[in-house]
């Protein structure tokens, strides 16, 4: 089975600077894959592991994508090979137009069988992309599934709701995105590391893809932090009975 | 307010239905509810507040919800609302993106408010895991937006309200995902939104047999135990309903007490609206510690039956 699995780097959430006009400075942020990304690449993985077949890795962003740590970081995780689709154009992308870019990608990769999504993308997590890319690409798609065995040009899915499971039966090619209980990302060894190295990387701009002046659907007005809520921080250190009575004197109140 | 002219609203379940159809009639001058049901339903969105509904039919026994997708596009493509509102649930979710590939728009998810300026619909939703709340505005005819619970109050029930109700056809769906069995979940039902104290557990637990530890804590000062989102769906030692965060349950309790939580935004932005938060963690540089009012630097394995003691000693004087 051919799968595309696709993921989306994010600043890392620790390093994000709220300024004091509340808006947030991404000045000093590494960059890292989705945390929920990387069930959707053990998800393709764990198919072709049992199935046969390949997995390929697809993102589509700006100029952060360069970072070859990153691009390390997901051949390191199993896939064969590495689409990136890179432009300027890309930086804060809405769903609409990270599905289209992907449609279009995807569509010059040529052959697949399943596309993996994860459940959501650390940033925004709009759990949107999934969908809107089944539907661009005008096959078969569906969300939240926790299970996956293929059965020849079709796979059986369990999908996990509210009170409910379903178990679907999924024509192929489809798109699925993933939950992220589905699986237990594997930790890269030192030597996938070294293997990812050697992998083959194709980087496309958007005119490469066909897709040349897209614009974004929706206008952001703005993106400010929260109004800080005042704690009182006092902080007791040490686990000896006296540091722990000094904490129960001054928590007691809330306790009983 | 100022209003826009067509809002429409869609629910999978009747309490979700009825607070859009409130939503929509602070919104928009007319409501429209798409409704999947039986006609009783159909007709009971009017009294809801809707003034036009488009009933979907029944739902039939070998279809999905999600098979209506095509019925409704067709619809939008044709009416054009100004807003559709939909419930924020996974399939509500699934549905709203694939209508929105086909109209051209993206869809702005989980609104935390939704107002008019100037005749523009303007929707308010978390991002970066809650670091940050971001106004967007969809620049195409019609917005789509996903609402949780709570963002609107429903009416009371007015049954003397007049409503039209049109049946619409049914449009075949062009791929497959066919549903072969459905498996009910029985999850222990629980409201950690309306619990006074809350304990949350987090990795710092070694082990599953050491919730105990935390729920008997829990259990002498009466309160409600949740978790983080690693120890729900990760490790899965305990149900998803307890997971508190951005992507869970939100609460306002009295106290918070954090057990082995590092305190990272997407938990935190569920309980910043305790009046109180203690932390317990080993690790002095946890971000928990910006967030509490009360804390201890150690080991939950010590401090936590130590806790229980002075509890214990102070309950029996
Ligand atoms: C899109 C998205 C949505 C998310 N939504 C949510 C959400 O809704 N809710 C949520 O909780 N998370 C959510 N997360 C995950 C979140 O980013 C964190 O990974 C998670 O909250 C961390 O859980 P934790 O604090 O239990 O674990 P860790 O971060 O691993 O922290 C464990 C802590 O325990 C301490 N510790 C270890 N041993 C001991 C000991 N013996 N005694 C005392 N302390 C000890 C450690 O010092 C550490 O600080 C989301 C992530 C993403 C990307
Ligand atoms: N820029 C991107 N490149 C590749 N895949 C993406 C991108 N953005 C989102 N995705 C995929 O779509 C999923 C849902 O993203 P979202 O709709 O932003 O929550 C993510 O988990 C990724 O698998």
């Amino acid at each position: 089975m051919n799968i595309i699995t696709c993921y989306k780097i994010v600043p890392e959430e620790q390093d994000i600077v709220v300024l004091p006009d509340r808006s947030l400075s991404f000045a000093r942020a590494e960059w890292k894959i989705g945390q929920y990304d990387l069930n959707a690449i053990e998800a393709g993985m764990q198919i072709v592991e049992a199935a046969g077949g390949k997995v390929s890795a697809l993102s589509v962003g700006d100029k952060q994508l360069e970072n070859s740590k990153l691009k390390k970081g997901v051949l390191s995780r199993g896939p064969e090979d590495l689409y990136l689709v890179m432009d300027e154009q890309l930086e804060n992308s809405d769903t609409f137009l990270t599905a289209q870019v992907l449609t279009a990608a995807i569509r010059k990769i040529g052959e697949f069988d399943l596309v993996i999504c994860g459940e959501g993308s650390s940033d925004l997590y709009a759990q949107q992309v999934g969908a809107q890319l089944g539907e661009m690409l005008n096959i078969p798609t569906i969300n939240g599934i926790s299970k996956i065995t293929p059965e020849g040009n079709k796979i059986i899915a369990e999908r996990t709701l509210g009170n409910e499971i379903e178990v679907l039966e999924i024509s192929l090619p489809a798109v699925v995105s993933v939950t992220t209980d589905i699986n237990l990302p594997r930790i890269p060894s030192m030597k996938n590391i070294l293997a990812a190295g050697k992998k083959p990387i194709i980087e496309w701009d958007l005119s490469a893809v066909g897709l040349q002046g897209v614009t974004k659907q929706t206008e952001v007005i703005s993106t400010l932090a929260p109004e800080n809520v005042e704690r009182k921080k006092v902080i007791f250190e040490g686990e000896s009975e006296e540091v722990i009575q000094k904490l129960f004197e001054s928590i007691r109140k809330e306790l009983l | 307010m100022s209003k826009v002219t067509k809002v429409w609203v869609f629910a999978e379940k009747n309490t979700a239905l009825a607070q859009l159809c409130a939503g929509g009639r602070q919104l928009g001058e007319e409501v429209s509810a798409l409704v999947l049901g039986t006609k009783e339903e159909a007709e009971k969105a009017v009294s809801y507040g809707a003034d036009k509904v488009y009933w979907l039919g029944s739902s039939k026994q070998d279809k999905m919800l999600e098979d209506y997708t095509a019925t409704i596009c067709e619809l939008l493509k044709k009416e054009s609302p100004n807003l559709l509102m939909m419930q924020a649930s996974k399939r509500g979710k699934h549905v709203a993106g694939r209508l929105a590939a086909n109209i051209g728009t993206s869809v702005i998810v989980d609104a935390a408010g939704i107002e008019i300026a100037g005749g523009m619909i303007q929707v308010k939703h978390m991002v970066y895991g809650g670091a940050a709340f971001r106004v967007e505005r969809a620049l195409g005819k019609t917005t789509i937006t996903t609402v949780g619970p709570g963002l609107f109050n429903a009416l009371p029930e007015d049954n003397s309200r007049q409503g039209s109700v049109v049946e619409v056809d049914f449009v075949e769906p062009a791929g497959s995902v066919k549903c072969l069995e459905r498996k009910s979940k029985k999850g222990a039902e629980v409201n950690l939104s309306a619990a006074k104290r809350v304990v949350g557990i987090g990795r710092g637990i070694a082990s599953q047999e050491d919730i105990k530890i935390v729920e008997e804590f829990a259990g002498l000062i009466g309160a409600e135990v949740g978790c983080s989102r690693p120890i729900a769906e990760g490790v899965n030692w305990m149900p998803k309903e307890r997971y508190i965060g951005v992507s869970g349950a939100m609460l306002k309790p009295e106290v918070y007490i954090a057990i082995g939580i590092s305190g990272q935004v997407q938990h935190m932005v569920g309980v910043n609206q305790a009046k109180v938060i203690i932390a317990v963690n080993k690790d002095k540089g946890a971000p928990i510690f910006q967030h509490t009012d009360y804390g201890i630097i150690g080991d939950l394995y010590k401090v936590l039956p130590a806790l229980k003691e002075l509890i214990k000693t102070n309950n029996e004087n």
